[in-house]
């Protein structure tokens, strides 16, 4: 069984803040239990304890925040940003090599994976 | 300016790492400042001025927009070359 939220199914079992920083990106452990805080649900409350009004008052949170595609925009900007005026970090994630100074003789496949003009992750 | 690019390196009571360079001179008569202080930090008196930084080699010349304030002059200087195949060599 699993719980929607903005289109989102979340598996039942896990704990309301949990589920919330699993799921969407631009929100971490800090920034769920926030949201659990604010809406008014116990720490341990799991997913499938939640009402419909609950589900409802956590949608309405969610909708203030930048979330999912506006997060990895935000990120993209600044990595834009730092390609046009033309610094070392811009031209580094043009390449796919790391950006704080690691080694790129071996490893460095996180960097290759993420570190692009147009970043998905 | 990218405020974290300064504070996250650098205790604010320091300031800005700054060296000494002929920005008047540069800003009345339109020369090119020639420096090997990579470490710099640029601050928006540098807006408009043509710099040369050395990257270890020669001096990479850029001018500077009011985007660059708060990195450093070295950034702007890359110091490695991207590798390449060529037929003749390796």
């Amino acid at each position: 069984m699993a719980i929607n939220i903005l289109g989102k199914y979340i598996r039942a079992k896990y704990l309301v803040s949990e589920g919330l920083f699993k799921t969407f990106y631009g929100i971490g452990p800090q920034e769920a239990s926030k949201i659990c805080a604010r809406v008014g649900l116990f720490p341990k409350m799991r997913m499938h304890q939640l009402s419909e009004q609950q589900i409802m008052s956590i949608t309405k949170e969610l909708a203030g925040l930048t979330i999912e595609n506006e997060a990895r925009n935000v990120v993209r900007e600044n990595i834009a940003f730092k390609r046009k005026i033309g610094s070392y970090s811009g031209i580094r994630h043009l390449l796919g090599f790391p950006v704080h100074g690691q080694n790129t003789r071996n490893n460095g496949r996180t960097a290759k994976k993420l570190n692009k003009l147009n970043r998905s992750g | 300016m990218k405020g974290s690019v300064v504070n996250l390196a650098r205790s604010a009571w320091k300031g800005p790492h700054i060296v000494p360079l002929p920005i008047s001179k540069a800003l009345k008569e339109k020369v090119p400042i020639r420096t090997n202080a990579r470490s710099c930090t640029i601050l928006p008196q540098f807006v408009g001025i043509l710099f040369q930084v050395h990257n270890g080699k020669e001096y990479v010349s850029f001018k500077v927009t009011e985007d660059m304030v708060g990195f450093k002059l070295g950034e702007f200087a890359p110091t490695r070359k991207r590798f390449k195949f060529s037929g003749s060599g390796n």
